[in-house]
């Protein structure tokens, strides 16, 4: 191990590796939450292995060097584990809940995982499972809206690839091709472990050095520039659909951006389910049956995004109020301010409460800002924004210059 | 233990401490709903909670909505089929002024006149967007078949009856509903008992008002099964089949072989369904009772040419529970149950809400010691004779999507 330090109840280490661990006690807690971060989604595959991070995250539970699939379920079954993962454009999470006394035993299986076998006749099946997947998510408008204006907002830029893939992709995809998307971004340097709750840190760390040690060390690199990023207008149309949608989309700041609290504020205010201007003049006002805004910070980049549903003869007037209202960031007031601060750090508070809620902001904080805030600190963080910072970061950002895509019954 | 106790007015309150949090739960659960609604209007009793949230004592539908937030109260109010619940998590100093706008939601609320049409038209948007999410509409359909009425009514309420109700008939219906006899207030988190309790004594021991009583649960109705037509890139199977209601005998049995059915990645529908044969990314099990029903709801999606398939392997697995359990498929379902409890245990909106579904459910608070027992208790035996007095045939079916599976 060559560091180790403490930043208040955050424990950190970074073994030999490359590998960093964090792990967080919680005093009082029965059970624990363990967690590898890879730093690793769509946004870094090649475009004819588009759908090959999800797919991969799928086929890490169907067996190991060691195990097999259901070795791997039973296992898990039998200590009563609530393992899961999930893959986004920047980041494969796997993790697990557990009764503490089960930690080590989970832990060690996690760290199998992270190098699976990819057998042929369970890479075929579970190929199936996803093509099902991406079929199950065709039938969900808002989230079809969503990656189709990803895809068209980034103008081919990894940054906006999706998550699943199409049908096309994922059904040609090779196991040789996963298999070199799997020794390209699986490395230690590319990884972050994570325990919260009741643990033992010093069997943590020797536990982590002995599991992952057959992890590459390799530095893992990921192209985070060269956005192009004009102002479109499209429209998309779907059989079967009774509602309508829009979306706008505009640049926002990235991750490890120190504006980004002054912009998450701004956002809340704006496009907050409860309070905001959106909730006011469009959801309470009858006209929308549902709207929101929201700061989308990612690497080296981040999204203004702001939606709204509702019937198709109102889309029109909707679209209008809707970026009318986000055009204008800074129509607020002190008190506005306020109670979005309180509202931003009491949900803070709240969502590091429990072991699993922990785990993840630890996980992304490090693998965004390689940092470790406490929660005060950050809730100290947000209470010192003011409105100066709020108006040079409105400055910043693209308020004015906004893409809109709409999803309307054909 | 949670502290219980009945108010002169018949208000339950129950109160949880729970260390090492910061956060404290609220959840007041009041009887009605759309089971309690007027044949036509059903959903009025949707739009009398939203309405509530719209003005309350002196405050005006914006300055209550501002009070919540000027102190980080993550709220939110809405009606089920049998009750009204309004429940938020907040950190805990700001409790005494939680329970305040609450009891004023409750108490007083202004119920505007000129706020009732965006709310209906809100609610009649969501109502015509069922069919664009198809898991959704499948679950509507299937609970419109399968439970007797007045139960079979749709959480959302109906179009018509949304659409007609009246501002008066909102205030009528605050009236007879809104009251403290059979509603329940459970708290849970950083509280201490005295305090809380001298909390909700002051905002609400002066409620009055007589209970409603709910619909008595008739037969269940013949089961059917049905298709819609739909336009849907895959195909939804929603089944569902009698089961053990709370406070049978075999009402652990039936968690417990529920979940060898379906808990986590072992279970039986994952692997013979999803792992096998890769007919489904989506594929479960569940079973939900209360005092007055007990039923098990089966839910697969798949694409058309699967479709077939897939009914027929999840119908065969349901009966073959019986004489096939292993004692380590058992232990792997009661373990699993086990890590649930244990992790909500930890929640303070977790306690908060099964506490007063408890009392909802028996008319009392089971310990987690006792649930555990409950759990640990079940045996290989207890399966059988479950799947012997609850078969899996006959069950209610709808599917949905472009053609008829059946």
């Amino acid at each position: 191990m060559s560091s180790s330090t403490s930043n208040s109840k955050t424990l950190k280490a970074t073994l030999d590796s490359g590998l960093v661990v964090l792990g967080e006690y919680f005093p009082g807690a029965k059970s624990a939450a363990v967690g590898y971060f890879v730093r690793s989604g769509a946004r870094d595959e090649i475009s004819v292995e588009s759908g090959v991070s999800h797919f991969l995250e799928h086929m890490v539970f169907k067996g190991t060097r060691k195990r097999s699939s259901e070795d791997l379920t039973l296992q898990m079954g039998d200590i009563g584990a609530q393992a899961n993962a999930f893959t986004s454009e920047e980041n494969t999470v796997y993790y697990a809940g557990v009764l503490a006394e089960h930690l080590p035993t989970i832990h060690e299986i996690l760290s199998d995982m992270l190098i699976p076998a990819l057998v042929p006749g369970e890479f075929a099946m579970e190929k199936k499972v996803i093509l099902e997947e991406i079929a199950l998510y065709q039938d969900r408008p808002h989230f079809f809206l969503f990656e189709q204006s990803m895809r068209d907002y980034f103008q081919g830029h990894p940054a906006g690839n999706s998550v699943l893939g199409s049908v096309a992709s994922v059904s040609a995809l090779a196991v040789e091709q996963m298999r070199a998307y799997h020794d390209r971004r699986y490395s230690a340097p590319n990884m972050v472990l994570v325990a919260s709750g009741k643990f033992d840190w010093d069997t943590l760390l020797s536990n982590a050095t002995r599991w992952t040690a057959d992890l590459p060390t390799e530095e893992v690199a990921r192209l985070v520039s060269g956005y192009t990023r004009p102002a479109l207008a499209r429209e998309y149309k779907r059989k079967g659909i009774n509602q309508a949608h829009v979306l706008l989309m505009a640049e926002g700041c990235s991750a490890e951006d120190p504006d980004r609290f002054a912009l998450e504020l701004v956002m809340l205010m704006l496009g907050d389910s409860s309070g905001s201007r959106l909730y006011w003049e469009l959801v309470d006002k009858g006209t929308a049956e549902s709207a929101g805004a929201e700061s989308e910070e990612r690497d080296g980049t981040g999204l203004l995004v702001a939606y709204a549903a509702t019937e198709p003869q109102r889309l029109d007037s909707v679209a209008g109020t809707l970026r009318r209202l986000v055009s204008d960031p800074l129509a607020f007031n002190d008190a506005d301010l306020s109670r979005a601060k309180v509202k931003l750090t009491s949900r803070l508070v709240m969502s590091g409460e429990l072991p699993m809620g922990r785990l993840m902001a630890l996980g992304l904080e490090w693998i965004y800002r390689h940092d470790l805030q406490s929660l005060r600190e950050m809730v100290e963080a947000v209470n010192l924004v003011s409105r100066q910072d709020i108006e040079r970061a409105a400055a910043r950002f693209k308020f004015q210059e906004w893409s809109e895509f709409r999803l309307i019954p054909e | 233990m949670p502290h219980v106790e009945t108010f002169d007015n018949g208000l339950t309150l129950i109160l949880e401490p729970m260390q090492n949090l910061e956060s404290v739960a609220y959840e007041l659960q009041i009887p009605g709903g759309v089971v309690l609604d007027r044949e036509d209007r059903v959903g009025a009793s949707i739009i009398l909670s939203e309405l509530s949230s719209r003005g309350a004592g002196d405050l005006n539908s914006r300055a209550l909505s501002d009070a919540f937030e000027e102190r980080g109260i993550r709220h939110a109010e809405s009606t089920g089929n049998d009750r009204f619940s309004y429940r938020g998590v907040l950190l805990s100093d700001f409790l005494g002024e939680a329970l305040r706008l609450v009891s004023l939601m409750v108490q007083r609320p202004i119920l505007p006149e000129d706020e009732i049409a965006p709310i209906q038209s809100v609610l009649i948007q969501d109502i015509d967007s069922i069919p664009d999410e198809p898991s959704r509409q499948v679950m509507v359909e299937l609970s419109g078949s399968y439970y007797p009425a007045p139960h079979n009514r749709q959480s959302h309420g109906s179009r018509d009856g949304i659409a007609a109700t009246t501002v008066a008939e909102l205030r009528e219906l605050w009236q007879g509903s809104y009251v403290p006899r059979g509603s329940v207030l459970s708290l849970a988190g950083n509280i201490e008992i005295t305090q809380a309790r001298e909390l909700a004594l002051r905002y609400f021991s002066d409620w009055r008002g007589a209970a409603r009583t709910l619909p008595v649960w008739g037969p269940m109705p013949e089961h059917r099964q049905s298709h819609v037509v739909a336009e849907s890139a895959q195909v939804q199977l929603a089944l569902a089949y009698s089961s053990a209601k709370f406070g049978d005998v075999d009402y652990y049995t039936s968690k417990v072989a529920t979940g060898v059915l379906s808990g986590g990645m072992f279970g039986r529908l994952f692997i013979e369904v999803r792992e096998k044969r890769g007919l489904c990314y989506s594929v479960s099990a569940r079973h939900s009772g209360t005092k007055d029903y007990g039923t098990v709801l089966v839910y697969a999606g798949t694409t058309p040419d699967r479709a077939a398939e897939t009914l027929a392997v999840m119908i065969a697995e349901l009966p073959r529970l019986r004489g096939t359990v292993t004692q380590a498929e058992l232990d792997r379902a009661r373990a699993n149950l086990l890590t649930g409890l244990i992790m909500s245990e930890e929640s303070s909106g977790s306690r908060a809400s099964s506490n007063a579904g408890d009392w909802w459910v028996a008319g009392r608070v089971r310990t987690l010691e006792e649930i555990k027992a409950g759990i640990d208790a079940v045996t290989r035996a207890d399966i059988d004779r479950y799947v012997e007095r609850f078969p899996s045939v006959p069950f209610s079916l709808v599917s949905l999507g472009p053609k008829a599976v059946v």
